[in-house]
């Protein structure tokens, strides 16, 4: 057993500590930690973007580069970035709307056809058999599961006809693979929970107490 | 059966239905920490995505660049820190050059200690410098910026535009690194280790418009919604979770020692493995426990 010197790591277990005693009930020292936590991943963030953005990509060149223009194109997108602070003020929140609008455009012309290309289109690709699927036996049954499950998923969410005749039988089928898909989810989501409780685990027990390699 | 037999068991059910959850969490925390005190030994055998992606790093040119997108943040340390630093051994074991950035600001000190840890683990080894890892030379760590649709659009043209200095402040033009690292082209692969929906974004906007080959190493909450693009072929190959993360590296141990670099490193995702494993038998036995007494109590009222 070798228990760790280091005042930082410390820190880390009492509020790792701290933390987990929610688990047992509300109390000061999880409000604390909860508290500190906000608290340091703002500043954190604030000072990386006030280092790492705003003063090599706004305020340097401002003050450096030659080039008139150059100055006043900066200062005026700094302007509209700024607008986005009118929220606060009510008489004149509207502006805000300015800043939101580039933005939406410009993400929606950005997004919008490689977005068709990547998701749908590809999707789609992929959903079609091909002689080379049947090389190997799993593949071939793979792809066929596959096609099955989208066309019959997608048949439950169709909605312009009732579910009668033949759609009832398909879109149960599609029910089937809707609950495995869920299923598969919530099996990951507890592997993930308990995968961070072991890391913290690790932290303690390890880095902490030193009573595991 | 009488009739007082059965209200016992029934009120047993009811009882366990009823249950203080802390004991639970005791239960399993009680599940978690024996097997890291004790553990038991698990090979973890390599899933299909994870293979498929170290056969990708395994053979692709040795000028063409391993680039790691560290999109998580401390929260998911514990599932994706050990891919990053599997995938780091790989490339170094295999003499690639290395590029890193921080899609996440909270990731940036994650990344450093990443390479920092991994260089050092191989530098202790070099007897000169071709062996040792070198920052500059051997990897860069761009560090972080902002917005990502920029960043991802941006690298496509040139790199250093975007980072015109790295995380330790070097400007980017000036490392020997970056004369033959200039953009996507000269990527053999992108891996986006990600706790969000990063990896969908370099789909949409590095690998459609630039066509790069991309991998994506994700905590298992996510795992379910990243297997189409697997499917797809969009990722080749994919990490889920610690569970993937301890297939890879059992992968890369398993070259080293091949190579001769059998250094009894340490590997975090290969020992959590039997606490995994003990924890998901506890819980199956909790859901079967729990259904049972579901079905027990509403036969009875």
């Amino acid at each position: 057993m070798h228990i760790a010197t280091d005042p930082w790591v410390w820190i880390a277990a009492i509020l790792t500590l701290a933390i987990f005693s929610f688990l047992y009930r509300e109390n000061p020292f999880y409000r604390i930690a909860e508290h500190l936590y906000v608290g340091i991943a703002n500043g954190y963030a604030i000072t990386f973007y006030w280092h790492r953005i705003l003063v090599p990509s706004l305020f340097d060149p401002v003050a450096r580069s030659p080039h008139f223009i150059t100055k006043v194109w900066l200062i005026a997108l700094a302007i509209i970035g700024a607008l986005y602070f009118t929220r606060f003020i009510p008489k004149i929140s509207w502006l805000v709307r300015i800043p939101i609008a580039i933005l939406l455009g410009y993400g929606c012309g950005a997004s919008i056809p490689r977005a068709v290309e990547a998701e749908l289109l590809r999707q789609l690709q992929a959903t079609i058999i091909t002689r080379a699927h049947f090389a190997h036996w799993d593949t071939a049954a793979w792809a066929i599961i596959i096609l099955i499950g989208v066309i019959t998923t997608v048949s439950y969410f169709f909605f312009s006809a009732e579910r009668k005749g033949a759609l009832k039988p398909i879109s149960y089928v599609g029910i089937v693979f809707i609950m495995v898909g869920f299923g598969a989810s919530f099996g990951y989501t507890v592997m993930a929970r308990i995968s961070l409780f072991i890391g913290r685990l690790q932290f303690l027990l390890g880095d902490w107490l030193g009573l595991i390699r | 059966m009488t009739p007082q037999a059965d209200s016992a068991r029934v009120s047993f059910w009811t009882r366990l239905q009823a249950i203080d959850r802390r004991w639970i969490y005791l239960v399993l925390a009680a599940v978690v920490i024996v097997p890291l005190l004790f553990p038991f030994k698990i090979k973890p055998k390599a899933t299909t995505p994870v293979q498929k992606l170290f056969n990708y790093i395994d053979t692709m040119p040795r000028e063409k660049a391993l680039v790691i997108s560290i999109d998580y943040t401390p929260d998911t340390r514990a599932e994706l820190q050990p891919m990053v630093v599997a995938l780091l051994r790989h490339a170094f074991a295999t003499r690639r050059p290395v590029g890193v950035l921080a899609m996440a600001v909270y990731g940036l000190g994650l990344g450093e200690e990443a390479l920092s840890q991994v260089a050092a683990e191989f530098n202790a080894h070099a007897t000169n410098h071709e062996d040792s890892i070198i920052n500059g030379e051997d990897y860069v760590f761009w560090g972080w910026t902002t917005p990502p649709l920029t960043v991802m659009l941006g690298m496509g043209e040139r790199i250093t535009n975007v980072f015109p200095v790295d995380y330790y402040g070097a400007r980017t033009e000036s490392l020997p690194i970056m004369r033959d690292l200039r953009n996507y082209d000269d990527m053999g692969i992108l891996v986006t280790v990600a706790a969000s929906a990063m990896p969908r974004s370099w789909i949409v906007y590095a690998q459609v418009q630039f066509g790069v080959h991309l991998s994506c190493g994700i905590t298992a909450v996510s795992a379910a919604d990243f297997y189409p693009y697997v499917n797809s072929g969009q990722f080749t190959g994919m990490l889920a979770g610690m569970k993937g993360a301890a297939e890879y590296e059992e992968l890369v141990t398993a070259k080293m020692n091949k190579e001769g670099l059998d250094w009894g490193l340490r590997n975090r995702g290969t020992e959590a493995m039997s606490s995994q494993t003990a924890a998901h038998l506890a819980i199956m036995a909790f859901i079967i426990i729990g259904n049972i007494g579901f079905f027990a109590t509403r036969r009875r009222k």
